[in-house]
């Protein structure tokens, strides 16, 4: 069974149709990437997994359960968790503190608990930001505050990690150490699905790849077909044109 | 001027030290569940609370009168602290809840049985803030934005216009004056507010500082992080205005009994809300201890030495009051308190 399905998910916004009857499926300890050109509808799939949106139609099930109508807490309790395109830390408080708002338990009426010291040191460790931890969000520089978007989702301990755009404004030696990153949290067990614009940097890192444009979903296959596949050149070249 | 201050923070660094080791034996005792204290941050603390504790040995009746009065308000400002300056939903409606526990006990008494006992009254009175507080929250606390403001503020309005509605039971304008008073001994009236007031000050602070404050104060600085962070923000908000209405129907019982009646304007007209509001932004939002602070400063200030000592109109009084919380507003944003509890983290030793 597959860990993650998404079926015949539609969102439309009043008029425009945004997600259009897509369906796919991530198994367990896959990389797979979900690519398209801008606007072509990849942040939209993930807000209406997450609940960010309610899909106009269809369904999404994880690990067996359907999530279709869980709010984004209780997706996110499930064992998804998703790193947003735009970084969103508390700037009031330091990175340890943004972790631990991580790891903090559900209840009203739990005064402690939460991860301890050395645990949240682990996860910023996972990053590479460990050494960051009294540091202030604006104090970073841009891959860092990547990287601590990264660590949040982490100390949800999901079992399945949705990173939107996680390359965007790095430069090469940071993209090249941040897919080591990602494979080391495949070996960990973590399932990953990546949505990039920019096909070329992904194809090394990832299984498969889900195509979608305008909303419909292209194709799917390895990185060798997607590549290859005349109609993702249109695509892309298309919205190349276009802009 | 900056050798100036450095001339002091020597003297005042050593006199941190000196306060150090008692500082310690509290932050060991109890620092994991209210914030560790510096040297100068105990003497604050540990001064005002004997300070307080002891009013009526050093106090005029004047002074101790407006302390008593000051530990009410002090309830409400800290009670719409751990709502309104912590999850940044600002409540523009609080006298809502003290009055509905404040309007039950002296309905009670003048509907039901003037006999009643306070141990039925003060326990129905405070559920009924409870009860309140959550109609106004359930359905509030799911939006965003100024709407909940705007409901907690409208919320206040219905109330002051249903009092008159119903003068048969509320006694309209004028109010309900048959209830008991707790004692006519100032002395004794007096710790029958300070206690409590203490008390809820404690339980605030223990719980501001726990995983709860952090986060009310996360669904105040970015609540979509507090949701991706699996944790029903929706679900905090309300129960960061059910933990304010029962403070708030404790003060409202208290004020009930310190002046033996209810009428609207006393309890209900916006104009309470508002001066909650500004107890908590003069002391500093979100630090239960601030608008703790701001109470006892701004009623004092306006019942004792603009009345008493400098012997202003009330007109003259407010016009004051006013003009200090503005001058506040625009110059020390983050409260006095705040602001002089950071001054004494500057100016203590640092740690050894």
């Amino acid at each position: 069974m597959s860990l993650l399905e998404i079926d015949g998910v539609t969102k439309r916004f009043g008029g425009l149709v945004a997600v259009n009857d897509v369906s796919f499926e991530i198994d367990r300890g896959e990389i797979v990437g979900l690519i398209g050109p801008n606007g072509s509808g990849k942040s939209t799939v993930f807000n209406c997994i997450m609940s960010i949106y309610d899909v106009t139609d269809g369904s999404i099930t994880f690990d067996g359960t359907d999530i279709t109508d869980h709010r984004t807490h209780e997706v996110v309790n499930s064992g998804l968790s998703r790193v947003s395109q735009e970084s969103n830390p508390i700037e009031s408080m330091p990175v340890a503190g943004n972790i631990q708002l991580f790891t903090l338990p559900n209840s009203v009426t739990s005064l402690r608990g939460g991860a301890s010291d050395e645990e949240i040191y682990e996860y910023a460790a996972r990053v590479d930001i460990e050494d960051k931890l009294r540091e202030m969000p604006d104090e970073l520089p841009h891959a860092d505050v990547r990287r601590l978007e990264i660590a949040k989702a982490l100390a949800t301990e999901p079992d399945l990690l949705l990173l939107d755009e996680p390359f965007a404004g790095m430069n090469q030696a940071e993209i090249t150490e941040l897919a080591a990153t990602f494979e080391r949290f495949r070996e960990e067990g973590i399932t990953i699905v990546i949505v990039d614009h920019n096909m070329g940097g992904l194809m090394n890192l990832v299984d498969r790849a889900i195509v979608i444009n305008n909303g419909d979903k292209l194709m799917e296959g390895t990185p060798t077909q997607v590549t290859e596949d005349p109609r993702v050149q249109k695509a892309y070249l298309g919205t190349a044109e276009e802009t | 001027m900056s050798s100036a201050t450095d001339r002091l923070s020597t003297v005042t660094g050593r006199l941190d030290q000196s306060l150090q080791p008692l500082a310690d034996g509290f932050n060991r005792l109890v620092g994991d569940y209210v914030g560790e204290l510096n040297g100068l941050q105990f003497a604050l603390v540990f001064g005002s609370l004997a300070a307080v504790l002891t009013a009526p040995f050093w106090g005029t009746f004047g002074l101790v009168r407006a302390m008593t009065v000051a530990a009410i308000w002090a309830i409400f400002a800290m009670s719409w602290d751990i709502q309104s300056g912590y999850t940044g939903y600002i409540s523009f409606g609080h006298s809502v809840l003290s009055g509905a526990a404040a309007y039950t006990t002296a309905m009670l008494v003048h509907n039901v049985d003037p006999e009643l006992s306070m141990a039925i009254t003060i326990p129905v009175s405070i559920l009924a803030a409870l009860v309140v507080g959550l109609l106004i929250a359930l359905p509030s606390l799911r939006l965003s934005g100024p709407y909940f403001s705007l409901i907690t503020f409208v919320a206040v309005l219905i109330f002051y216009r249903l009092i008159p509605s119903f003068s048969a039971y509320t006694g309209g304008e004028t109010g309900i004056q048959s209830v008991e008073v707790f004692t006519y001994d100032p002395i004794a009236r007096y710790y029958y507010m300070i206690v409590p007031m203490l008390v809820i000050a404690v339980v605030l602070t223990v719980i501001a500082r726990s995983n709860i404050g952090l986060i009310l104060v996360s669904i105040r600085e970015n609540e979509a992080a507090v949701n991706a962070a699996g944790i029903d923000a929706t679900k905090f908000k309300i129960f960061s205005f059910a933990l304010s209405s029962i403070p708030m129907g404790i003060g409202g019982v208290l004020l009930v009994h310190f002046t033996g009646g209810v009428d609207p304007t006393t309890f209900i007209v916006v104009d309470r809300s508002i001066e909650m509001i500004a107890m908590a932004v003069l002391g500093g939002m979100s630090s239960i201890l601030g608008p703790l602070g701001g109470a006892f400063f701004l009623i004092v200030l306006r019942d004792y030495i603009l009345t008493d000592l400098a012997g202003l109109s009330s007109p003259a009084r407010w016009t004051i009051f006013w003009g200090l919380v503005l001058a506040v507003l625009v110059f020390v944003r983050e409260g006095l308190f705040r602001k002089l509890w950071h001054t004494l983290e500057r100016y203590g030793g640092g740690q050894p």
